[in-house]
């Protein structure tokens, strides 16, 4: 390889990473209401969002799986974040959405309330989940600390962990 | 780097190829030690490989097979006779050789095996059956062989003192150096042919071929010309052939024909299958629209049009689906080829004689099949010499011949693949195997009872069971024949297994010709649907309820001449019974193997072709579940595991007593306050529900109303209330109120709430449709509140203490 080539790339990379740490102030997330409180997962995590459709239920799994269904050719299942958060279950409605998130080759959809926004929040506004909740157990990811409310952050990997 | 890595691919593609032959041959060759075919093959592919390791710079592998290829070449050439003790030898660096193939393929270099045992004893056998120096010097013949032989001695020169020196070289110069090596050699070796041509010509007087011209001699020479020479003329065409073959190929890629055939990477061929899945998946969505089309356009001439379309795409559909699974398919001998090898090895190790009849090995199954076969069939055929055939001097007591038969045939039987393995052994004792697996606690006296003959051979499959007394290194270990049955249920397979005491047993692996698309058999159960892979499904009959018969805890039905023991589909996946099914339910009848059962459904569907997708891995492993499949509409479908449906029948029952009394349970719960009770008014007149409401409000119960027949409906499917009673109109818009008493009735958890009328209606045949839709109590309007109270009072069970 040429002298000249490996400097183009070196530069190349050197923009990458610069770019990279410019992004990295900034998380963009998608928040959502269950119940009373607002959670958020970030944005990447997300591959769509949609409305409620007709699902299969599967036996013998947690009432908070409540089935699979059928996303363009693909099995998935469907978690009631309700359910799974010890609430009572709710008649879905107008505003109950569907996300679908992914991590790596997992995938699942989980019924949520209702959507609220898109948030984008500056690292250094997300502090670190409460004692009480924090280690590898916990779905909880951080807190992120706006104006005039605070929003949980949610760890996708761990929705997506099989935990039965 | 790449260029190199490139041709190793091809080097490890093309040796594990060679290889897999090699097994086979050998143990042919034991039987037949003078087959000179055999031995050419086998010696040529000792020597490819050696060649191409060497061009590789693969030392270790090199110097094996070179000393291999020296006993091969002196066996080939008569001097050495191959005993069992040779072919030990032989075997054993065969096996070097694939753990250094192994090592290459791993690593990219041939470190870390030993070799030096084995390549000295592989001299011993060539120093022991050698007799002639002379002899040695054969080596190098045909001219193929030579100009491998010129660039090993080189490469191997290369490696010892000027590496550096071919390395800087160019192509061109290379290429000269080759070719005046070879010409060096080859004008050695024709001088050393001509003098040992007329050496050997003094020595073998009955050569039939004397006056073979040197072109003639050139190709046939390869052959001994000791043999006996009535042999020679047969295999002269095929041997001519072999070389000119192989001469005309290059040195480095030496096969025997061109095959038309290209090397596809197994993923493209997955993606290709998952995109006929959906095209699978689309057809039968087309269909189905189709089908409404035509219901509601019926006599329409566009109609036909679109039919025609229809089916072409159909038929396409599923030719396509064929050629496509053809491409996956590989001929069973894969597996196969790995087992005369086997047998031998066991024979020798357990002192037996065993004879292996290999056929149909052209037989072709989908590579994942083929694949996941391999370990059970193994397991199988060590079980078969070790506890099935029996020592020698016992066969002959028996008067069977001393040498043990294992059969192993392979064929189509519709949808499916048969591998069939028979042995003339011992056979299963039926009496033994109930014994063995009594003191094992695998099963219980009872069970062994009731045992039919199949039933007791399936007892091999249990965990924890070995019918060997003595625990051989060869099986008996107890896992051996459990991984047998899981492997082949993986596969959606059944095993059948046929035994006769004294002479032998056969067993019969039925596998799917694919796993991805499959009939299925669609039933429903309530509102939900589930598909049963139609290969588990034996018949379908439609039993009337009072068909059913109950012993021990545990529903029955008559089958012709069998019982058939019986489960709801319900109680195996949970489905809440909310509308109580009808006079009439299917019973599909599940076999696998020699078990039945009886699943009963509410409706049958009908029968599709299903593609298979899994439930990914959150929801992996689901007992009953073993995958799902996106049906016409778009909706997901179940489908079914039989084998674990029917192992879960069997415990399924009792949770179901105790579910229907949790049930009632809920029902008759204790009352603590008044308004633990509820009770639903439903009139459509806003003015009687007040007067009702009024008239009992003072017991302090919980009222809820409703307009009409529909709306109390919707309120009970909710289930957001636990009701007591109902207090029903007759005369109501949308749904009546015997209407309404009769769909209230098929809900199982409403069935004996009671339903009080409340009418202006008094006439006798009004009362006489009341009670034949399930009233218990018919008010007449005008009432007194108090006679209203008193009659929902003693209906509900009213606790008096509640009363203010």
């Amino acid at each position: 390889m040429s002298d000249k080539l490996k400097q183009i790339i070196k530069k190349q990379s050197q923009k990458e990473s610069e770019n990279l740490t410019h992004t990295d102030d900034v998380v963009q997330l998608v928040g959502f209401v269950i119940g009373d409180e607002e959670y958020a997962v970030p944005i990447l995590s997300i591959q769509e969002i949609i409305k409620p459709f007709p699902w299969t239920r599967v036996p013998q799994v947690p009432k908070y799986v409540i089935g699979v269904f059928n996303m363009r050719g693909a099995v998935i299942p469907l978690i009631d974040l309700r359910t799974k958060f010890g609430l009572s279950p709710k008649k879905h409605n107008e505003e109950t959405r569907f996300i679908v998130m992914r991590d790596g080759d997992d995938v699942a959809g989980f019924v949520i309330d209702r959507l609220t926004m898109a948030i984008r929040i500056k690292k250094s506004n997300i502090g670190p989940a409460p004692d009480t909740a924090s280690g590898d157990d916990t779905a909880i990811d951080g807190v992120g600390k706006q104006a005039d409310k605070i929003i949980t952050i949610l760890k996708v990997k761990k929705l997506l962990q099989r935990d039965f | 780097m790449d260029e190199f890595q490139e041709i190793l691919q091809d080097f490890l593609v093309e040796s594990f190829e060679l290889i897999e032959q090699l097994d086979q041959d050998l143990v042919e060759l034991e039987t037949r030690p003078d087959d000179l075919e055999l031995l050419n093959r086998i010696f040529r592919v000792a020597h490819t490989v050696k060649g191409a390791s060497s061009f590789l710079n693969f030392d270790v592998l090199t110097h094996l097979t070179h000393h291999m290829e020296d006993v091969l070449n002196k066996a080939r050439h008569g001097e050495l006779y191959i005993t069992p003790s040779i072919m030990d030898v032989i075997l054993e660096s065969i096996d070097l050789m694939k753990a250094l193939l192994s090592t290459i393929r791993d690593t990219s270099s041939d470190d870390g095996i030993d070799v030096s045992g084995c390549v000295a004893r592989l001299d011993k056998c060539a120093k022991g059956g050698a007799d002639l120096e002379v002899s040695a010097q054969q080596t190098y013949i045909e001219a193929e062989d030579e100009l491998m032989e010129t660039m090993e001695d080189e490469t191997l020169e290369a490696v010892c003192e000027s590496e550096p020196d071919y390395e800087n070289m160019d192509a061109d110069e290379i290429e000269a150096e080759i070719e005046r090596l070879l010409q060096q050699r080859q004008a050695e070796d024709k001088a050393k042919r001509e003098q040992k041509n007329t050496q050997k010509k003094a020595a073998v007087s009955k050569v039939q071929e004397d006056e073979e011209d040197e072109e003639e001699y050139h190709t046939v020479s390869k052959a001994p010309v000791v043999i006996t020479p009535a042999r020679k003329p047969a295999s002269l065409g095929n041997d001519e052939q072999e070389s000119d073959d192989a001469r005309a190929a290059s040195p480095a890629k030496k096969q025997s024909a061109v095959e038309q055939t290209i090397r596809v990477d197994v993923k493209r061929l997955d993606h290709l299958m998952n995109l006929i899945g959906e095209l699978v998946l689309a057809k039968n969505r087309l269909i189905k629209i189709n089908d409404d089309v035509e219901e509601r356009y019926e006599g329409e001439s566009f109609l036909e049009e679109l039919n025609q379309v229809v089916s072409i795409v159909s038929i396409v559909t599923t030719d396509l689906q064929i050629a496509v699974m053809k491409t996956r398919m590989l001929p069973i001998g894969k597996v196969f080829n790995k087992f005369p090898r086997m047998i031998r090895d066991l024979g020798r190790e357990l002192n037996k004689k065993i004879e292996l009849e290999i056929s149909g090995e052209e037989t072709e199954l989908d590579k994942s099949i083929v694949e996941e076969i391999g370990d059970p069939l193994v397991h199988i055929i060590r079980n078969s010499c070790d506890h099935g055939i029996e020592a020698p001097h016992i066969r002959a007591e028996q008067g069977k011949s001393e040498t043990g038969t294992i059969k192993l045939k392979a064929y189509n039987e519709g949808n499916q693949i048969v591998i069939q393995i028979d042995d003339d052994g011992k056979g299963l004792d039926t009496d033994m195997l109930k014994r063995k697996s009594l003191e094992k606690g695998l099963i219980t006296e009872k069970e062994a009872d009731n045992m039919s003959d199949k039933e007791a051979f399936g007892l091999i499959f249990k965990p924890g069971f070995s019918t060997a007394a003595v625990v051989t290194n060869v099986s008996g270990r107890g896992v051996g024949m459990d991984v047998v049955k899981t492997n082949i249920e993986k596969v959606n397979g059944i095993i059948d297994i046929d035994s006769e005491v004294g002479v032998g047993t056969s067993m019969k692996l039925k596998i799917p010709l694919t796993l991805a698309i499959i009939q299925a058999l669609l039933v429903g159960v309530q509102e939900e649907h589930y598909a049963i892979p139609l290969a588990s499904v034996l018949e379908t009959v439609r039993i009337s309820k009072d068909e059913v018969y109950t012993v021990e805890g545990r529903s029955v039905m008559r089958l012709r001449e069998d019982v058939l023991s019986l489960v709801h589909i319900g109680d195996i996946f949970e489905v809440e019974r909310i509308l109580d099914s009808s006079e009439y339910a299917y019973v599909v009848v599940l076999g696998l193997g020699a078990s039945k059962l009886g699943l009963i459904v509410d409706t049958l569907v009908g029968q599709e072709e299903i593609v298979i997708k899994s439930l990914g891995e959150f929801l992996k492993g689901i007992n009953g579940i073993a995958g799902a499949t996106i049906r016409g509409d778009g909706g997901v479908t179940l489908i079914v595991d039989v084998v674990a449906i029917m192992d879960m029948a069997k415990h399924v029952r009792a949770s179901a007593v105790v579910d229907t009394k949790s049930d009632v349970a809920l029902l008759t719960r204790e009352k603590s306050k008044a308004s633990d009770y509820t009770v639903m008014i439903v009139d459509d007149s806003k003015t009687d529900r007040t007067i009702m409401r009024k008239a009992l409000e003072p017991l302090g119960i919980t009222l809820v109303e409703a307009g009409d027949g529909q709306e109390a409906l919707s309120i009970l499917k909710q289930g957001d209330y636990n009701f007591d009673a109902m207090l029903v109109d007759i005369e109501m818009p949308r749904m009546d109120g015997y209407s309404l008493a009769t769909e209230i009735k098929k809900y199982n958890r409403y069935k004996n709430m009671p339903l009080i009328a409340v009418t202006s209606r008094t006439g006798k045949s009004d009362r006489m449709r009341g009670v034949e839709s399930g009233m218990v109590e018919y008010i007449t309007k005008p009432y007194s509140a108090d006679y209203l109270m008193s009659v929902v009072q003693r209906n509900i069970n009213f606790k008096s203490e509640f009363l203010k």
